[in-house]
């Protein structure tokens, strides 16, 4: 419930030969010091450093899910459970609620905000999705609670596919502003869903990430991978988008050659120099070689997170204990 | 839609999610709950809708009366606090980690809330050794106790599985008493006190059993709560930003409400236990000796 700025920085020279210090930071008596030496810089292993730097707290009740810096740079929000708040990242002891969607009485509490994020030109626009599925689209111009949506986005529901989980499976993990702005991503249990904000009623572009998971959903409720929130991301120029998935599998669309393709980040896999090899997922009855078949996916193995370099074709994708980060072909 | 007998297990895996959330590290999720209630609104309208069919072979236990009767009674008291915590759980109900099996006290008024408790402690966790008690107690049952109406002095009574020592206790306007058999201790000479909890951590929250059990009997908050101990009372703790904010979701299952449960119940407990006789065996609870326990209403 507590948020922290952190300064990153790398450090890969230390100075050397101080005149009142000892090399590992003792003072020397100062009636010892006979010469003087200028101190040197020398290189050392390199080094990143974290230091806090603000530390923005007591403004949230319950869990935080998202932080999303505007694009005034000035401001940030973020948002747990039932609030959004409004901070300026200088001022730490105060902050603005502009969302609050917890009922009078939580008896009748429906739903919760799972994520929301500003949009990347407009300061004044943000994004919220509920774990309803539904997204809110809210202008901070048009009042200083942002109670009332400016524009709400929802599919209906599919009546065929109505199942004990279908609240759980839909409810939205993550959304995610295109770089240009125009559009917006968003990820539940078994799809990413492209959303044009200029259009409420439904997604432009469905893509199933792993729909061989929906006959599945009761053991994945059982051992709560069905909980499992997972982040999707853009490439710099709104082509191709990308999620995880389980058994370190991450997968990629291609929205403009309405091409799919799954890849894996094991260790096996990622010698340097190497190039992925696309996976696939048998899901018929007859597997061929090289496929994996369901029933052998490691469900331990999960990638929440993944982010895609701005400018490059550079990703990092998470799996549980190690960070892998790929890059384009070399040619 | 899965069949019932998939509801089922999916109500009592909802259940027993619901219960190790209390001890996980972090403190309650209120998202991951809120969808866990989902699913168990969902497989309880499965249920329901396929034992509808059932219910016309069976004979009926109760007649209309005695529903609208249970239906009345059956309205929640109002928005159940009962933990010092900055955590909310939207369910209410039952004191930190007690959940309250129904309690009778005498076998002719009471034996048709034991039969439902009965069947609502083994469907809690039909296959759970840390819930099920092996001896459950229950007054061996009195079919022709099944037409008698619920009446209102059921909900001083409830009957208490402790999760560490599988005794069941009854609980009665205060006093401890032993479970079935109509065989009353000597209550105890302390304050009302109904089932005790222990001091609430702040990562735990309220499960409200009337939710998810089959029988409950309503049971306001404040009753509930232990009196005697200022270390039991939740409401102290300074952390806790939301303590009147906690309560039940029975929006959430559906304007039916509880009543349907307790229906349901009724109407399933020949099926789910057939001639399950209950041996009775009581003790008395003393002091603060609750650590875990399981109410059923």
């Amino acid at each position: 419930k507590t948020i922290k700025l952190w300064k990153i920085s790398e450090r890969d020279k230390r100075p050397e030969g101080y005149n009142l210090k000892e090399e590992d930071g003792r003072y020397r008596d100062p009636n010892t010091v006979t010469t003087l030496r200028v101190p040197v810089l020398r290189p050392m292993d390199l080094m990143v450093e974290a230091s806090p730097r603000r530390v923005f707290a007591n403004a949230h009740t319950y869990h935080i899910n998202s932080i999303s810096v505007n694009s005034d740079h000035e401001t940030y929000l973020s948002a747990d459970d039932l609030r959004i708040n409004l901070w300026h990242l200088e001022i730490t002891d105060r902050s603005f609620n502009i969302v609050d969607i917890k009922p009078a009485n939580m008896e009748e509490l429906t739903e919760v905000i799972t994520a929301a994020e500003f949009h990347p030109d407009q300061c004044n626009t943000f994004v919220y999705s509920s774990s309803k599925g539904t997204i809110r689209l809210c202008d901070m111009r048009a009042s200083a609670l942002c109670d009332q949506h400016t524009k709400m986005f929802e599919e209906p529901e599919d009546p065929n596919n109505r199942s004990f989980f279908s609240e759980i499976i839909s409810s939205i993990s993550d959304v995610k502003f295109s770089h240009s702005g125009r559009y917006m991503m968003t990820r539940d249990y078994l799809s990413v869903k492209i959303w044009d904000l200029n259009m409420e009623t439904r997604p432009v572009e469905t893509y199933q990430v792993h729909e061989y998971l929906r006959s599945k959903l009761c053991s994945l409720y059982e051992n709560d991978c069905i909980f499992d929130k997972f982040e999707c991301c853009w490439n710099g120029n709104d082509s191709v988008v990308m999620t995880g998935s389980y058994n370190n599998f991450f997968r990629m669309f291609d929205r403009d050659y309405r091409q799919d393709v799954t890849f894996e980040a094991s260790r096996e896999n990622s010698k340097p120099r190497s190039v992925l090899k696309p996976r696939k997922i048998s899901t018929g009855g007859k597997r061929k070689k090289d496929e994996i078949s369901v029933d052998s996916l490691d469900f331990n193995k999960k990638i929440l997170h993944t982010a895609w370099h701005p400018l490059d074709n550079i990703i990092a994708v998470a799996t549980t204990n190690n960070l892998y980060i790929f890059q384009d072909k070399l040619n | 839609m899965e069949c019932a007998f998939d509801a089922q297990n999916l109500i009592s895996i909802s259940l027993r999610k619901i219960q190790s959330s209390r001890t996980q590290r972090g403190g309650i999720k209120l998202h991951k709950n809120l969808l866990v209630t989902y699913v168990l609104r969902n497989a309880r309208q499965c249920y329901m809708s396929k034992n509808a069919l059932q219910t016309q072979r069976t004979p009926p236990y109760e007649d209309a009366a005695t529903v609208r009767g249970r239906q009345e009674y059956l309205e929640l008291t109002g928005s159940f606090t009962e933990f010092a915590d900055d955590f909310y759980c939207n369910f209410a109900g039952v004191q930190s980690d007690t959940w309250h099996c129904g309690a009778h006290q005498s076998m002719a008024q009471h034996m048709e809330l034991g039969h439902q408790d009965a069947s609502a402690c083994a469907m809690v966790s039909p296959s759970d050794s840390d819930l099920m008690v092996s001896e459950a107690c229950w007054s061996c049952a009195d079919k022709s106790s099944w037409e008698l109406p619920i009446s209102n002095t059921q909900v001083n009574q409830k009957t208490v599985l402790d999760l560490d020592t599988h005794v069941v206790t009854t609980v009665t306007n205060g006093y401890f008493h032993s479970d079935c058999c109509a065989q009353p201790k000597q209550p105890q000479a302390a304050a009302p006190c109904y089932s005790r909890k222990r001091k609430m951590d702040t990562s735990y929250y309220i499960v409200d059993p009337e939710l998810y059990l089959p029988d409950f009997v309503p049971l306001s908050c404040k009753r509930m709560r232990s009196e005697d101990d200022d270390d039991d009372y939740l409401e102290s703790d300074s952390e806790q930003l939301d303590s009147a904010n906690i309560s039940n979701l029975i929006s959430v299952l559906g304007s039916g409400g509880l009543s349907e449960f307790v229906s349901w119940q009724q109407m399933d407990l020949e099926q789910i236990f057939g001639s399950q006789t209950i041996c009775s065996k009581h003790t008395l609870l003393a002091g603060s000796g609750w650590t875990r326990a399981i109410e059923a209403f």
